[in-house]
């Protein structure tokens, strides 16, 4: 029973010494133009705590949080027909629909997102490419699919006979809908929520083609820092900020949302 | 015995990225940037190589830091004999102790190349080109002449140039207020008036290209290698020999990894690709400029920005900044410019 532990024990201790060199390159001086560091510090952690590095921070909550409201919204209604519709050919479709993104790769989906977001095949009225609003509409997008499957098996395990009984009694659709469906949908709510959530706080590619360096999220900046300034403590360090300032996050949002679920 | 095979499956799925790829016993292997670049070198100094020693050539490819970092997790026992990158980047290869010291003996070309082309004891350029300024004309209605213009009101968001590394147009602008890249804060004032300018930042070379092909950035500060390969694919790009300041001069380099085995083989690769024929093939395939001062320039090409032909073409027409300078200042340059040009 003991040996069945162990593969659980590698992978978990391979995880823990990645999480522990990130740790130690984090407190290690930088040197700029060189890769060997010095002593133990704790620089790193005051250096990205600069408005432009807390800035990143905030715009990356904001816009996790917006993703996973607006997702919510739009994929609760295709969820809802996916989960209801008495057609199995409806239900391939929506399913053949939802699907697809998964199979064209991040990459591909966020240039297709280029074009789109530019003036060159719908003229907007705003500016969209290389803006939040533009990265908004890719992280939503990205984050659909997910959202739906999941809000569909919750939708799917609510026996519409608690529908028809409220209906039978003379509530209004809207009324079932608010006093029955979305009630008894919750749990689907909650974790298609905190997925979203959680993936949008690591959202690299969206960010970093549709923003068009102007709009950083978090995992941009780490990049930019690491790869880019070749600055490996500095990136260790605010990793390690933007992990614990996730995990903070997503404690505080699964205990506020499992609270209102219960 | 079941549990058993499992884990010994978990185990052996864990350790398979820790075992290195296969390779001919006698492969001299090299690292260099994928896609074109990789190919070029195979098909250009690669086969030559191989043709002329008989010692195949293999080649690890990745992003400049992708396999920086790689050198670094095998020092002392390196995984690739010979490395390209940039002259900036070679200079933390050598500060962390990943290049051996070039046998000059060994490279008999290296006597026929630009001075410029010597970037240390270690390392050595292969090729050059130079960041310009590069524009579609058919989206700008006025004709650009000079780093200048870049601040013309008219080109107000429609500039994209590169994030990752601002070094450019940071000296570009220092210089135009009577500093370069060491006194780089006088042109502080200046880079910030082109601020609102700017329409996007880019983080890759195909980044580049498609914003130009898109429209999205129709004005680039944009590397001549790119906008030579934009202009192959029929994409109307004018490539800019400014009037007022040169180019920037970037100069790909190549160094032999310390504790290689094959460091005979990996000089006479460098010394290959040093000569005077295998440059002039390089000049046509990769419209970069030669470091080889008697390699052959196709008509078409001479003269244009970033492909120096002689002694003076290279005093007068690029600007090379100081590589350990570079290397220094750079984390501060990104820090800067993100804070005052990127950040909204």
């Amino acid at each position: 029973m003991r040996l069945l532990l162990l593969p659980a024990v590698v992978v978990l201790a391979v995880f823990a010494a990645a999480l522990g060199a990130l740790f130690r390159w984090s407190v290690l001086e930088f040197i700029p133009g060189s890769l060997q560091t010095g002593g133990l510090t704790l620089a790193n952690f005051r250096a990205v705590l600069a408005p432009q590095y807390l800035g990143a921070v905030r715009d990356t909550i904001v816009l996790s949080a917006l993703t996973t409201v607006l997702t919510l919204v739009c994929a609760y209604p295709v969820a809802y027909a996916l989960a209801r519709t008495p057609s199995r050919w409806v239900r391939s479709l929506i399913l053949v629909l939802t699907l697809a993104p998964f199979f064209t790769g991040a990459i591909v989906r966020t240039y297709a997102w280029v074009l789109v977001l530019g003036n060159t095949v719908v003229t907007w009225p705003v500016p969209m490419l290389f803006t939040e609003r533009g990265v908004l509409v890719g992280l939503v997008h990205f984050s659909m699919p997910t959202m739906i499957l999941i809000l569909a098996a919750a939708l799917s395990h609510i026996d519409p006979v608690y529908e028809r009984a409220a209906a039978s009694l003379g509530a209004p659709p809207w009324r079932v809908f608010r006093r029955v469906t979305l009630p008894l949908s919750m749990p689907g709510i909650v974790s298609g929520a905190l997925i979203v959530f959680a993936w949008t706080l690591s959202a690299f590619p969206t960010p970093e083609l549709l923003g068009g360096g102007k709009v950083k999220m978090i995992a941009n900046v780490v990049k930019d820092l690491g790869l880019d300034s070749f600055n490996w403590p500095g990136a260790a360090a605010f990793a390690m900020l933007a992990l614990a300032l996730t995990l903070a996050l997503l404690t505080v949002v699964g205990r506020v949302s499992t609270g209102r679920a219960t | 015995m079941r549990s058993r095979l499992v884990v010994t499956l978990l185990l052996a799925l864990l350790t398979l990225p820790l075992v290195p790829p296969a390779r001919a016993q006698n492969a001299l292997v090299i690292s260099v940037w994928g896609g074109n670049w990789k190919d070029t070198v195979d098909k250009v100094i690669g086969k030559a190589f191989t043709a002329k020693t008989g010692i195949p050539v293999e080649y690890e490819v990745g992003g400049t830091i992708d396999r920086l970092a790689k050198a670094r997790v095998a020092k002392g026992n390196p995984l690739v004999d010979l490395n390209f990158t940039t002259t900036h980047v070679a200079r933390l290869y050598i500060s962390d102790g990943l290049y051996d010291k070039l046998d000059m003996a060994k490279l008999p070309n290296s006597k026929e190349i630009a001075k410029e082309a010597f970037r240390s004891d270690f390392h050595i350029g292969s090729w050059a080109y130079v960041y310009t300024v590069v524009y579609r004309p058919d989206q700008v209605k006025e004709d650009i002449t000079k780093w200048s213009d870049l601040w013309k009101p008219s080109l107000k968001g429609k500039i994209a140039m590169p994030d990752f590394d601002p070094s450019h147009i940071i000296t570009i602008a220092a210089l135009m207020e009577g500093g370069n890249e060491v006194n780089w804060q006088k042109g502080e004032a200046k880079l910030k008036q082109l601020k609102e300018s700017v329409a996007a930042f880019y983080s890759t070379d195909a980044q580049s290209q498609d914003l130009m092909k898109t429209g999205q950035g129709p004005v680039q500060v944009m590397l001549s290698v790119n906008a030579y390969h934009l202009q192959e694919q029929g994409i109307a790009v004018k490539v800019v020999q400014p009037t007022d300041y040169p180019g920037i001069v970037g100069i790909d380099t190549m160094g032999v990894m310390a504790g290689s085995k094959k460091a005979d083989a990996a000089h006479q690769f460098i010394n290959l690709a040093l000569s005077k024929e295998i440059q002039a093939e390089l000049v046509k395939t990769l419209r970069a400029g030669p470091v080889n001062l008697g390699a052959t320039v196709p008509a078409n090409l001479k003269g244009q920005p970033g492909i120096f032909s002689t002694t003076a073409e290279w005093k007068e027409r690029g600007y090379i900044m100081n590589d350990e300078a570079r290397a220094k200042n750079l984390p501060g340059w990104r820090e800067w410019f993100t804070a005052n040009i990127v950040k909204k």
